[in-house]
Order: C-alpha cells, then sequence, then structure tokens
C-alpha cells in the first residue's frame, strides 16, 4: 500500500467541503440518536425500573454513542464516497497529484472516523444535560478514542461496499440488512443474557456487540467480562478491513 | 532538446480490448506534441498513461529518464494536467480548488497564496475567486482546470481536449494561454479532435486510429505528403463522375467521391480548376488543403462511437 502524510491532505479537502454543511450534518447527526434517548430511555424506561442499580438511561446510553459514531462513518462512506468518485469526480483529478488512490481512500476513512468522533461527542454532550456522565474524565477521553476507533472500522467496512456499488440502490442491501440488524442484535437496547443460545452466537458475530460492550465498560466503569478479548477481535476485523476496503478501492478507481 | 517522454511498442488493455496497440513516439523537451484521432483512437488512454494515472500493459514509457507508473510520485510533481472532463471539486469554491490541490502537492501556504492570486490573473478569473464552480460558466471551468493544472509549475502540461465545447472566444483565449506556456519552456502533451487546434498549437503531431499510430510529422509536412497543395471539391451526381475524370486525364490529381461530392487532391490545382470550369459545373470550389483532408483521409469518413 501506498500510505504518507498525504492523508492528511484528503482530510483537509474534506475538511473545507464540510465548512457548508456543519450546521445542517449537526442536525442530522444528533436528531436521530436523541429520538432513541428520549423514547425509550425516558419514555420506556420509566417503566422499567432500575437496571443492574441504574435509572435505563444509564444502559442506554453507551450503545447509543457507539451506534451513533457507527452510523455517521457508515454513511460518510457510503454516499460521501460514493458521491466523490461517481458524480463529483474529485478522485480522478486527486489521483493525478502526487496523493496516491490509496491516500484518497484511506483519507476518506480517517474523515468518516472524524465524522463518527463528532457524532459520538454530541451524543456525549446530550447525555450529560440528561444527566448521564462517564464514571470519570479519563474514561471520557478513552471514549473519545474509541469512537475514533469504531469510525475507522465501520468505515472501511463500509468501503469495501463501496468499492463494488454500481449505484446509490446497493447501499440499501448493505443498510438494511447489515447495519439495522446490527442496531437491534448488539445489545444496544437490552442486555444480550436473555437471547437463546443460537442468538447469543449470532450476535457475537456481529462488531457492534463487541463496540457496544467495550464502550459500555468503558462508560459505566463497571465489571467488563470480555471486553479486552472484544477489543482484540475489532482490531483485527479493523486492520483486514481497511486493507481490504483499500486494495478494492484502488481497483476501482485505477484503470 | 533532449527527449521528455518516450514510448516504445506501448500497448494498453482492457480486458480483451486493445485501447493502444504498442505504438513508439518520442516528445522533445519544449515542444507541443499533439494526438490527433477520432473518439477512441487511444489518444486520451495514452496520455493518461503518460501523466502515470493508468498503469502500462506492456511496452515501455518513460518521462525524464523515470518509467512511468501510477505510484510515481515524483512523475506527478512535475506533470500538470487539464482533463477532458470539468473534474473541478463542486463542494469548494474556485479559489478553494486551488488551495487544496497546492496542498496535494505540498506547496506551502504563503508560496501557495501568491501562486494562486498569480494563476487567477493569468487565466482572468480574479473575480471569481470566492464563487461556488456552479457559478462559472464553461469557458470560465476550463480556465481554472488551467490554473490548477499549473499550480505545480509543471514542466510537462498534458491537455487532454482542452476546448471542448467552447466559443470561439473562449477557445482563442485558451490557445494563447497554452502558447504563452510554451514560450516559458514547458513541454505541452496536446489532445485534440479540432484540426484548427492542432494546427494553431502543435509544432508535431500524429495521428491515431484504433489503437496505432499512422501518420507522424509537422502539421505542414503531413498536409504536403498526404493531401498536396489544394483540394477542389465538385458538388455534383456520381453520374457525371466519368465525364469529369476523362476530362481531367494526363493531370497529376488523385480524387475521391464522397456522398454528394467529388473531392480532387491536386499539388496544382489552378490547372484542374481551369479544366473543370470548362464543363461548366454548377458547384466548384477550390481551397487549400488542411489537416481535416488528412485526418479524413486517414482515419477514413465512416463514423467512429
Amino acid at each position: 500500500m501506498s500510505l504518507s502524510y498525504r492523508i492528511a491532505y484528503v482530510f483537509l479537502r474534506n475538511l473545507y467541503s464540510y465548512k457548508r454543511f456543519v450546521v445542517p450534518t449537526f442536525l442530522v447527526t444528533l436528531i436521530e440518536p436523541l429520538f432513541y434517548l428520549v423514547t425509550f430511555g425516558i419514555g420506556m424506561g420509566a417503566y422499567m425500573g432500575a437496571f443492574g442499580g441504574k435509572p435505563y438511561l444509564h444502559f442506554l446510553v453507551p450503545g447509543v454513542l457507539a451506534t451513533a459514531a457507527m452510523m455517521s462513518a457508515s454513511f460518510e462512506c457510503l454516499y460521501g464516497t460514493f458521491v466523490k468518485i461517481v458524480h463529483e469526480k474529485v478522485y480522478n483529478s486527486l489521483i493525478a497529484t502526487p496523493v496516491s488512490a490509496d491516500e484518497a481512500v484511506a483519507g476518506d476513512i480517517v474523515w468518516a472516523s472524524f465524522r463518527g468522533l463528532i457524532s459520538g461527542t454530541l451524543m456525549m454532550v446530550v447525555a450529560l444535560f440528561m444527566g448521564v456522565a462517564p464514571a470519570s474524565l479519563w474514561r471520557a477521553l478513552l471514549l473519545l478514542v474509541f469512537l475514533v476507533f469504531i469510525g475507522l472500522l465501520f468505515g472501511s467496512l463500509a468501503m469495501i461496499v463501496t468499492s463494488v456499488a454500481p449505484t446509490f440502490d446497493f447501499f440499501s442491501y448493505y443498510t438494511e440488512l447489515v447495519i439495522t440488524p446490527m442496531f437491534f442484535f448488539s445489545g444496544v437496547f437490552f442486555p444480550l443474557d436473555n437471547f437463546p443460545g443460537w442468538m447469543k452466537v449470532l450476535a457475537e458475530f456481529l462488531p457492534l456487540t463487541h463496540a457496544v460492550r467495550i464502550t459500555r465498560a468503558l462508560f459505566t466503569g463497571g465489571p467488563s467480562a470480555g471486553a479486552g478479548r472484544s477489543l482484540g477481535l475489532l482490531v483485527a476485523v479493523a486492520a483486514v478491513a481497511f486493507t481490504v476496503s483499500v486494495r478494492m478501492m484502488r481497483k476501482r478507481l485505477i484503470k | 532538446m533532449g527527449v521528455l517522454v518516450k514510448a516504445s511498442g506501448l500497448t494498453k488493455k482492457y480486458g480483451d480490448l486493445v485501447a493502444v496497440a504498442g505504438i513508439d513516439f518520442e516528445i522533445c523537451e519544449g515542444e507541443c506534441f499533439g494526438f490527433l484521432g477520432p473518439n477512441g483512437a487511444g489518444k486520451t488512454t495514452t496520455v493518461r498513461m503518460i501523466h502515470c494515472v493508468s498503469p502500462v500493459t506492456s511496452g515501455t514509457l518513460t518521462v525524464g529518464g523515470l518509467p512511468s507508473g501510477i505510484d510515481n510520485r515524483a512523475l506527478k510533481k512535475i506533470a500538470g494536467v487539464i482533463p477532458q472532463e470539468i473534474d473541478l471539486d463542486i463542494d469548494l469554491t474556485v479559489e478553494e480548488n486551488l488551495i487544496v490541490f497546492a496542498r496535494f502537492f505540498d506547496i506551502r501556504r504563503r508560496e501557495a497564496k501568491a501562486r494562486i492570486a498569480e494563476l487567477l490573473r493569468f487565466v482572468e478569473l480574479e473575480a471569481k475567486a470566492p464563487c461556488k464552480i456552479s457559478d462559472l460558466s464553461t469557458g470560465m471551468k476550463r480556465r481554472l482546470l488551467i490554473a490548477r493544472a499549473l499550480i505545480n509549475r509543471p514542466r510537462l502540461i498534458v491537455a487532454d481536449e482542452p476546448t471542448t465545447g467552447l466559443d470561439p472566444q473562449a477557445r482563442h483565449l485558451i490557445w494563447q494561454r497554452l502558447r504563452q506556456l510554451k514560450t516559458q519552456g514547458a513541454t505541452l502533451v496536446l489532445t485534440t479532435q479540432y484540426m484548427e487546434e492542432a494546427q494553431q498549437l502543435c509544432d508535431r503531431i500524429v495521428v491515431m486510429h484504433e489503437g496505432r499510430i499512422l501518420k507522424e510529422g509537422t502539421p505542414g509536412r503531413l498536409v504536403a505528403d498526404e493531401i498536396g497543395r489544394e483540394v477542389i471539391e465538385v458538388r455534383t451526381a456520381p453520374e457525371d463522375d466519368a465525364r469529369i475524370l476523362d476530362r481531367l486525364s494526363g493531370l497529376d490529381c488523385a480524387h475521391e467521391r464522397v456522398g454528394d461530392t467529388l473531392y480532387f487532391y491536386c499539388p496544382d490545382g489552378h490547372a484542374v480548376m481551369k479544366r473543370l470550369l470548362e464543363l461548366e459545373l454548377a458547384n466548384t470550389l477550390i481551397r487549400p488543403a488542411t489537416l481535416e483532408d488528412v485526418f479524413l483521409k486517414l482515419t477514413g469518413r465512416s463514423l467512429h462511437e
């Protein structure tokens, strides 16, 4: 792979472009997760009593944080990158400069991760206002670092889909068949303990399950059974996904 | 003048499709070298290999002694590309397009600022610096593409059909600028389908067709060798051909029937014309031979799509 500091230039290009969309994207990235927090956390949570000794909202927030970062990064690498390749042809002119195709792709993944970080951070601020805070300041900082990682992971996975997407419609397969089910089966809304055995096994194959487990452990500071193993798994998946996505995208860009 | 670009047996295949079929050429430092050919002749594919965005299938291609390759940053650093398709960054303003590009080439902020001001003046877009790309006319967009291509002070400028879709004013302005760049010492590689463009700009041209180079030379030499000095067009029904040709027997003159027109390619058009006048044909025209005649003769008159 041909990667260098020039990844930062691609990031910079995206930052220039982002300037114009900051306000609308802030609103959009906030609204959906905010709905979940209000409806499930406050509305439904009222009927659920204590959840491991604390209100339900405390259980819900870490899962929504991880999900928000996943969603933002995924959509950026699906729709954002696709528009840049196919409609705006940004990559065409870029690869004629000393910036390589690999760097262009890596730059977009890093950018997606930054978008994930923004979404996650915004959610964290909202949660603070709702009275749910990470167990300590250094845990909050670790969480931010982990949000960046979630972005890299799901950005890379989405980039693989984009590398073979003929049209926008193709993304529905990924969002409806992968992203949405993950959202419901990864322990965001309730613990996985009461799932039948086979569903528990299935959930272990979903990266979001592991991301939520780690986020929750970091957030609550409670006992984190399996969080270390989850992190190891995710790092391995992210490394493979990143490498594969850059290779496949290079194939699409260089003819 | 040294050789800047050298290709031998240069071949590009896309699966079974042969886009460039083993061509040889040399482009000298400081000249303007043109690739002419109909659609699908392989011109764009060839220049894309020269500026290192498309890998060579086989054969060799060197630029400044270095082998061309997609990861060859040293070559990309000295090349400026004016693409056929307008691929400006529509999310950014005119000025931001140039700022971002300057970063891609590692140009420091302060230097970039001065350079951008100078380039916007050069392409007469100073007033448009803060504008969105969508507010520009096609001619302005093409001029901005030129400015963008020059941000790194390239030694080699690759212009792929740089005036497609422009009105005559915009086209002439772009020709002026390209000639100016050449006098400043840059080497220019041009692809075009406009014969006038080739004649205006190129020191040497090659005519490409179906991935091969058919002829190479200066525009003037090619016209003289392939066509002669003058062309006579006679608009007349094919039934008249025998009568007309009979009249011209003994004169040194090639002819061709295309649709409703009989063409004569002659070293001395006046002698032919004199005899034709005696036939009192209704619609006869004599004109100087042009590169377009060469182009049509070499690549055929059928449509290329």
